[in-house]
């Protein structure tokens, strides 16, 4: 599975680092999220999936 | 609510659904729920004749959709009547002889995106994540003070006073002064217009208004870092803002910091009382559950509901269509109670799974504190539970807000618990030290400035 961010959607809610703290990093500035690595590891699975219908601008996307 | 005739329409149907909706009645909040399904069934999308005329979103899709779509959408409070006349987030506006733009919350970009860009370096999780033994030790002698009566009011002796002095000391602002801040921030909002009070109140926010200037004159001329030296040095893309402009945006950030957080601790603490067994689960499971109750009570009680918008061209989003200039109240509250998104919406449930609410409202304007209300009100209430687990909120002595079309909040909230031992001085002195600790550890630096966390007795 990838996960992506789309860095246009995200305003920085923060809720995906909640979910699945080792996929999100957050910006030290403004909070805006990125990925650490686009690969998920398969025991980080259900809380992407989870971080995924978390995002209130449905900025995050999953390719499997 | 009752759905109109679309014929009474002067504008060939287009004004359709009509219904009668006034967010400023008691009413709306006695029947929030009834009237929220209702919308949702009949007209995620209506239009209503009260305060002027104005679209109401309610579903949570046409919520979405709406609030996403910047480039139609106009925040601004053109209050000198330079731009397009636009009245900003307020339906209806204040009074003419009380307008002020408020910062950057009714302003468009580029300006709010220089604003935001000025502020964040204070306000994201890494800026945040710093204040935590500062909001501890607030937490810990505000609720000294009444640890050994085995009665507080939860409003007025811990909720408002903790998101009110990290606030000023996040500005810049002596802490001690938190009491000249605190009284008006709150009843501004709670006051009708109409009330007997009002004109205190009004003297209060005069009062409140007049310190704010002398703190930001005075940081202009020593510095003193925090929000307001931020913005006195603000290169607004080579605009240097005047004093009214900048005291809009001062007021916003006092505005957004105190009340809404009150609001959220109150009703939360309020709910835990009446659910003796799931706040004993949140205390022992918090380590897996403090994070998603927390997105939960932001969901079910979304302090601040909703925000206004002004169309800034002809278009259709979500279905209807929509001409310049028309208002529009993006409801978050009704929003999150959309059953197509969040099920069983009318029940709290502290491990709610895609809990995507929009209390921080969506699109660019997200709440730019939202690290801030959800630090402060997590602290408070863990340490409610440590240190007070049996209390019992009194029904009677409970005050919410009269209405909730600007903020769903609480007045009051007196408890009575076990009594238990203080564990170091009381608030006073606790806000001197504090203030000392601010001051030599230069606390409100930007992130990008200062890394290091608080230490606070070392």
């Amino acid at each position: 599975m990838k996960v992506r961010v789309d860095p246009e959607r995200c305003q920085g809610h923060t809720l995906c680092a909640m979910r699945a703290p080792d996929t999100f990093e957050l910006s030290e500035i403004d909070g805006h999220s990125s990925v650490v690595q686009e690969e998920v590891p398969a025991d980080q699975e259900s809380d992407v999936r989870e971080a995924v219908l978390s995002c209130p601008e449905r900025a995050i996307s999953v390719i499997s | 609510m009752t759905t109109e005739d679309a014929a009474v329409d002067d504008d060939g149907g287009r004004k359709h659904p009509q219904v009668h909706f006034d967010r400023h009645t008691p009413d709306y909040r006695d029947r929030f729920e009834d009237i929220t399904h209702e919308l949702h069934g009949q007209c995620p999308i209506a239009w209503t004749e009260t305060h002027g005329g104005h679209w109401v979103a309610s579903g949570n899709r046409e919520v979405f959709e709406l609030a996403r779509s910047a480039e139609f959408l106009s925040n601004d409070h053109d209050v000198k009547g330079e731009r397009r006349g636009y009245k900003g987030i307020s339906i209806p506006p204040p009074p003419r002889a009380s307008e002020a733009q408020g910062g950057f919350l009714e302003m468009d970009p580029p300006d709010q995106r220089y604003y935001r860009q000025t502020l964040n370096p204070y306000l994201s999780p890494a800026a945040i994540q710093r204040w935590i033994p500062f909001v501890d030790e607030v937490v810990r002698a505000s609720i000294d003070e009444k640890i050994e009566s085995g009665h507080i009011d939860f409003v007025d002796d811990l909720a408002n006073i903790v998101p009110a002095v990290l606030t000023l000391a996040m500005m810049g602002i002596p802490i001690e002064r938190w009491t000249i801040y605190n009284e008006p921030a709150h009843a501004s909002v709670y006051t009708p217009p109409n009330s007997p009070d009002r004109e205190r109140v009004l003297d209060l926010s005069r009062k409140m208004g007049m310190d704010l200037m002398g703190q930001l004159m005075e940081i202009r001329k020593v510095p003193r870092p925090g929000l307001v030296d931020a913005l006195v040095r603000a290169d607004l893309n080579g605009r240097t803002p005047d004093d009214g402009e900048l005291l809009g945006v001062l007021a916003l950030l006092i505005g957004g910091g105190f009340d809404t957080t009150t609001a959220l601790t109150a009703h939360a603490l309020e709910w835990l009382s009446q659910n003796p067994e799931d706040r004993d689960r949140l205390s022992r499971d918090r380590k897996t559950l403090l994070d998603s109750a927390t997105e939960e009570f932001l969901r079910f009680y979304t302090p601040a509901p909703g925000d206004g918008r002004t169309f800034s061209a002809d278009c259709e989003i979500a279905g209807t269509e929509f001409k310049e200039g028309e208002r529009l109240w993006l409801s978050w509250a009704m929003a999150n109670r959309d059953p197509s998104v969040f099920p069983d919406p009318d029940t709290i449930d502290m491990e709610r799974k895609g809990n995507r609410h929009s209390s921080f409202g969506l699109g660019i304007h997200r709440c730019i504190g939202s690290n801030v209300a959800r630090t402060v009100f997590k602290r408070m209430v863990t340490a409610v539970l440590d240190r007070m687990p049996d209390y019992r909120c009194d029904a009677e002595g409970a005050v919410h807000y009269e209405t909730i079309g600007v903020i769903q909040g609480m007045r009051h909230l007196p408890a009575t618990f076990t009594p238990g031992k203080r564990l170091g001085a009381g608030l006073d002195e606790t806000l001197a030290e504090l203030q000392k600790v601010c001051d030599e550890q230069r606390l409100a630096e930007p992130v990008t400035v200062r890394k290091s966390t608080a230490r606070i007795g070392t």
